[in-house]
């Protein structure tokens, strides 16, 4: 097999690798956010349903969870999975992450100083107008470094895919350098993960600074 | 009468802070409130700017009631969308300034106008402008709060208040966090406010300053008024032991 066919079939699972991890920020990103309003909910029960929901999806690996957002309705409904694989796949990398998010989020929101809070009342502002005015935009600048480095670690964690036998870049890396007996599918997997994060610090970074015009 | 407050009760999980505390404050009178940190003047302040509930008792501005007590003795504030009316009335500044760190100068002080009292923005701005003219920081309506002095803030946290046009404005300690040399800035402000008749109630131990600008003293220890009268009497003259004893670490 020539280098560009090579190429050219660990392209497509370039291409996959990074629908996953599209799909997964599109999706865990506000996902995030309703599970952080759950966990600080005043009602008692819903505030312990998310805790709990947030220790298994922290305390688990996600590995063990894609294979039972994937074969779980099969055993537990009997239902057909056929062409479910891409979707199990977004729903696990989502819901995981969503859980990462929210609690990076729910620090962000408590680390905003009361005096805020209080400020905004007495200025008659209505609970909305409070958290979108003055308390999301401070907690979007405190979060980024830690937004940053979850997102970082989602450009690796795509590679969990192969175990829904999923051909994304790592697990057609390894099929090519078997069937091949070389070493270079790896290095092509290598390189594309590492240009990979390299855009996503350098984006990041581009969105910190923005937030530089105050302190 | 702008504010008044009838027999004011509040406790924190048992512990009383306010004990059947009643005062008023009349249209263009300056009121001080002095007393030792924990004597409850914060509370009363919050209570009265709705950030707390009061436990019993009766709060009215402008001869209205926003809160009463029932035949129980429980206190009832009226409906929220009327409550937004009450506290449409009072602006508070804090000793931490408490500005908006994102938004600039101009921005802290037009944002609740335009967003909350949906008034114009060329008005809002018109307004903004000539507050800080007033205290004398124009130059800064395009600054972060980060790039201002401790007394330029709070200055702003004033100007940001008085956009909202409110009928009393509550002052809690409000050079209590800056540097010796920044408090006389901020204490000029408040004296030109009184000045102009704007009504104040401020919370303060700078004693020179509410002996001088002051229309009435309360004097609080303990969750109640101990004494409340003409600075020259209060100062000069108290008539209890407790005032003159908390004075006279004032004094030199
Ligand atoms: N949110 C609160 N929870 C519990 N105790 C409080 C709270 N706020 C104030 N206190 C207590 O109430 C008392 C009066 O406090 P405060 O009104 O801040 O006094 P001052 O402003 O005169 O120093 C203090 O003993 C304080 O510890
Ligand atoms: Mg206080």
């Amino acid at each position: 097999m020539s280098f560009s066919t090579m190429f050219s079939t660990m392209g497509v699972g370039m291409l996959r690798t990074c629908s996953i991890f599209f799909l997964t920020l599109l999706f865990s990103l506000p996902l995030g956010m309703i599970v952080m309003f759950l966990r600080r909910s005043r009602i008692k029960v819903v505030q312990g349903i998310t805790k709990v929901f947030i220790a298994i999806m922290r305390g688990t690996p996600l590995m063990l969870q894609l294979l039972v957002w994937y074969f779980g309705p099969y055993y537990l409904f009997g239902a057909s999975i056929r062409g479910y694989r891409f979707t199990a796949i977004i729903i696990g990398f989502s819901v995981n992450y969503a859980a990462y998010f929210a609690e990076i989020y729910r620090g962000g929101i408590e680390s905003i100083p009361v005096g805020q809070h209080e400020a905004a009342e007495v200025l008659g502002y209505s609970k909305s107008q409070t958290f979108l005015r003055i308390v999301l935009p401070q907690v979007v600048k405190r979060i980024m470094p830690s937004v940053t480095n979850e997102v970082i670690t989602l450009v690796k964690d795509t590679s969990l895919a192969f175990t829904l036998a999923y051909n994304e870049v790592f697990s057609l890396a390894k099929q090519i350098s078997a069937s091949q007996t070389s070493f270079m599918p790896f290095v092509i997997a290598g390189v594309f993960y590492f240009i990979a994060n390299y855009a996503v610090a350098f984006a990041m970074e581009r969105v910190e600074k923005a937030f530089n015009y105050y302190r | 009468m702008v504010l008044e407050m009838k027999n004011i009760r509040k406790q924190f999980d048992g512990l009383e802070v306010l004990k059947d505390i009643s005062f008023h404050v009349d249209s263009g009178e300056v009121v001080s409130i002095i007393g030792p940190s924990g004597s409850g003047k914060s509370t009363l302040l919050r209570c009265a700017t709705f950030l707390e509930t009061i436990d019993g008792g009766e709060i009215l501005y402008m001869g209205e009631h926003a809160a009463h007590t029932d035949a129980s003795g429980k206190a009832v504030y009226v409906h929220p969308k009327q409550l937004h009316r009450f506290r449409s009335y009072c602006g508070l500044v804090f000793q931490q300034f408490n500005l908006f760190p994102h938004y600039n100068v101009l921005k802290n002080l037009t944002d609740a106008p335009i967003h909350v009292q949906h008034r114009s923005r060329e008005e809002a701005e018109e307004t903004a402008m000539e507050l800080l003219r007033k205290m004398g920081i124009a130059d800064k309506a395009n600054a972060y709060p980060y790039q201002l002095s401790g007394g330029q803030q709070q200055r702003v946290a004033i100007a940001r208040a008085l956009a909202m046009r409110p009928e009393i404005l509550y002052f809690d300690e409000p050079t209590s966090a800056l540097d010796p040399e920044l408090t006389g800035e901020v204490l000029k402000v408040i004296r030109q406010l009184a000045e102009e008749k704007m009504t104040m109630v401020v919370v303060t131990h700078e004693m020179p300053f509410a002996r001088a600008v002051s229309n009435r003293v309360i004097f609080m220890d303990g969750g109640v008024i101990v004494e409340q009268g003409h600075p020259e009497a209060v100062f000069g003259d108290p008539e209890q032991e407790r005032t003159r004893q908390f004075l006279s670490n004032y004094q030199r």
